[in-house]
């Protein structure tokens, strides 16, 4: 269930309908982790805490394209027709995030390294700030730790990490997979400051993101998010971590539920 | 001549990279180092010195050392990622194909303690499939300097270029074999000696056995002359100048201190057996297996089969 009550709240819909719809037509995308993270892009995108004509944007998770696509073109970096073509041959939109596209810095698709990336690009340009998006299962991977030890040496108060937590990766849940616990306590005792927000909260999101931009130390949203959200029976259901060949039935059900 | 005795010739090519680096950071704001602890055995103290802003140093951790240094290199600074190769490029080869190549940065990966040549540190130190990993990357450019003035020349012109580049590295002191006044230029082979009977090419100072080799031959066997090829560019590589070698020699021997599989000797074939020229050909490089310690490294290279007994034997059998 989507919740209304910030005047952006009817791009929860309409992104998650043009989201489907690209997924559909295309026939492949990561639609689970893209439902869970859109809110936090469009809190990102369409508020004017961040210029990303100066600041930067790094999608770590590069299998979240289809929600940074979708949320590239509603502010107009490229034409809305074009999200049809994602993954096909010659098109733009790169079935993992790329930066043959208007609007991306970094292209992705291996986890873990875009953190490291994002300090790269908040320490060479440090009158920025680097905003970083990874998951929660990313956090599996070694490189973010190293990240996040480097970002506290370096005094990196101009690096946001959001930490899109659904709780959910390909196989499974993240405590079946591999268990980290509490991620929040991990970056305080690494140096960094924390906060914990509704990942769908769209008020609360672009609250905790103007408070992140002034800080001295680097900071770590974490977002509880819903795999899926948005569409029932893709709410905390992996099976939905990615799609092949939606059927129309599925599809059309979906689509039902999309509605402001 | 033996390269392992001190001479007043033999110099230090991971110190002359290191005081070059020095010395272009003094006029190049934008010359970034990323380091990962090895900052002494790479010659950078005096960088770190005096340009602690512009000296990151990342600890022991390859995989965010670069994509720190692709982050760094986005942001518009020329940034070499500095370590030994069986550190980087080997621990954070993934890193370096997405973060770097992928994204086509401005990043030099300097990998030092290459080869055989490594010596006492034993078989994780010497880094054997450097060129193998880094010559299969899209965008990746890869040069191996055969001594400490060509180190230096390669090093100022990869401080101008914008390109992601792998320069390979040696621990030891090396003898110098050009002239000061040498000028290097990407994707170009130097004939280091001009001769009529067969071709040697190879990269790094390995190819200093060649030059003992022709030294022994000329005293045993004069009529038999080497042409001795640098390709110190490995990619791009000058296959023009191995052409018109072999199509006089029509016989061609690699020597270089790397696996087989991979090394400059598989690449050459690969062309030559694609072209009209069919030259007699013996690849001489370490064959699927690791080092081991030793404290002369011309005992390995002996062992391994790519020392100047070994070269000599094969000279005999694509000469008879």
């Amino acid at each position: 269930m989507l919740n209304f009550n910030h005047p952006l709240d009817h791009l929860k819909t309409e992104l998650r309908r043009d989201l489907l719809n690209m997924i559909y037509q295309s026939g492949s995308g990561h639609i689970g982790g893209s439902l869970s993270s859109l809110d936090i892009l469009i809190s990102l995108y369409h508020s004017d805490i961040f210029d990303f004509t100066k600041d930067h944007f790094v999608l770590s998770a590069g299998h979240l394209a289809c929600a940074l696509y979708t949320v590239l073109a509603s502010k107009n970096y490229f034409p809305k027709k074009l999200l049809s073509t994602y993954t096909s041959f010659d098109s733009i939109l790169q079935g993992h995030i790329s930066a043959s596209v208007p609007g991306v810095e970094y292209s992705s698709g291996s986890l873990g390294q875009g953190l490291s990336f994002a300090a790269g690009l908040a320490l060479g340009d440090p009158k920025t700030t680097a905003v970083c998006l990874t998951t929660d299962g990313e956090h599996q991977e070694g490189q973010i730790w190293e990240a996040a030890m480097f970002a506290n040496k370096y005094k990196l108060g101009n690096l946001i990490n959001i930490i899109d937590v659904n709780g959910f990766q390909i196989d499974g849940s993240t405590d079946q997979i591999m268990p980290l616990k509490s991620l929040a306590a991990k970056y305080i005792q690494f140096g960094w400051t924390v906060t914990t927000v509704d990942g769908h909260d769209i008020s609360k999101l672009i609250k905790v993101l103007k408070q992140s931009k002034k800080s001295d130390y680097p900071n770590c949203i974490i977002a509880k998010t819903t795999l899926g959200k948005g569409i029932s029976f893709m709410e905390n259901n992996f099976k939905y971590h990615d799609v092949k060949n939606l059927d129309e039935k599925v599809y059309l059900a979906a689509k039902d539920e999309l509605q402001y | 001549m033996n390269s392992n005795t001190k001479s007043s010739e033999n110099q230090s090519i991971r110190q002359s990279f290191g005081e070059t680096i020095f010395k272009l950071a003094q006029n190049n704001p934008n010359l970034y180092v990323v380091s990962m602890d090895l900052k002494s055995s790479l010659y950078l103290t005096d960088f770190a010195r005096k340009f602690p802003h512009r000296f990151v140093e990342c600890g022991i951790a390859e995989n965010n050392a670069a994509a720190i240094a692709a982050g760094l290199a986005k942001t518009g600074k020329t940034v070499f990622l500095c370590s030994f190769a069986c550190f980087s490029p080997a621990i954070n080869w993934a890193v370096i194909r997405q973060s770097i190549c992928y994204n086509n940065l401005n990043v030099k990966i300097v990998g030092s303690h290459a080869g055989l040549m490594t010596g006492d540190l034993g078989a994780t130190h010497q880094m054997l499939e450097d060129i193998a990993i880094m010559s299969s990357l899209s965008n990746m450019e890869v040069f191996s300097p055969i001594d400490a003035v060509e180190t230096q020349k390669i090093t100022t012109i990869l401080s101008r270029s914008r390109r992601p580049a792998y320069l390979r590295l040696v621990r030891q002191s090396t003898p110098i074999l050009y002239d000061k006044k040498m000028s290097f230029t990407i994707g170009k082979s130097q004939i280091l000696k001009k001769g009529k009977d067969i071709t040697i090419i190879g990269h790094g100072p390995i190819l200093n056995e060649a030059f003992e080799v022709q030294s022994q031959l000329l005293l045993q066997k004069p009529n038999i002359s080497l042409e001795i090829i640098n390709c110190s560019s490995i990619k791009p590589l000058d296959f023009e100048t191995i052409f018109k070698s072999i199509k006089k020699t029509g016989r061609l021997i690699c020597l270089e201190d790397h696996q087989k599989n991979g090394g400059l000797g598989q690449m050459v074939a690969s062309q030559i057996l694609a072209s009209k020229f069919h030259p007699k050909f013996i690849h001489l490089a370490v064959d699927n297996q690791f080092g081991q310690s030793a404290k002369d490294y011309h005992q390995l290279y002996d062992n391994y089969n790519i020392g100047t007994k070994s070269l000599v034997s094969a000279i005999k059998k694509i000469y008879g």
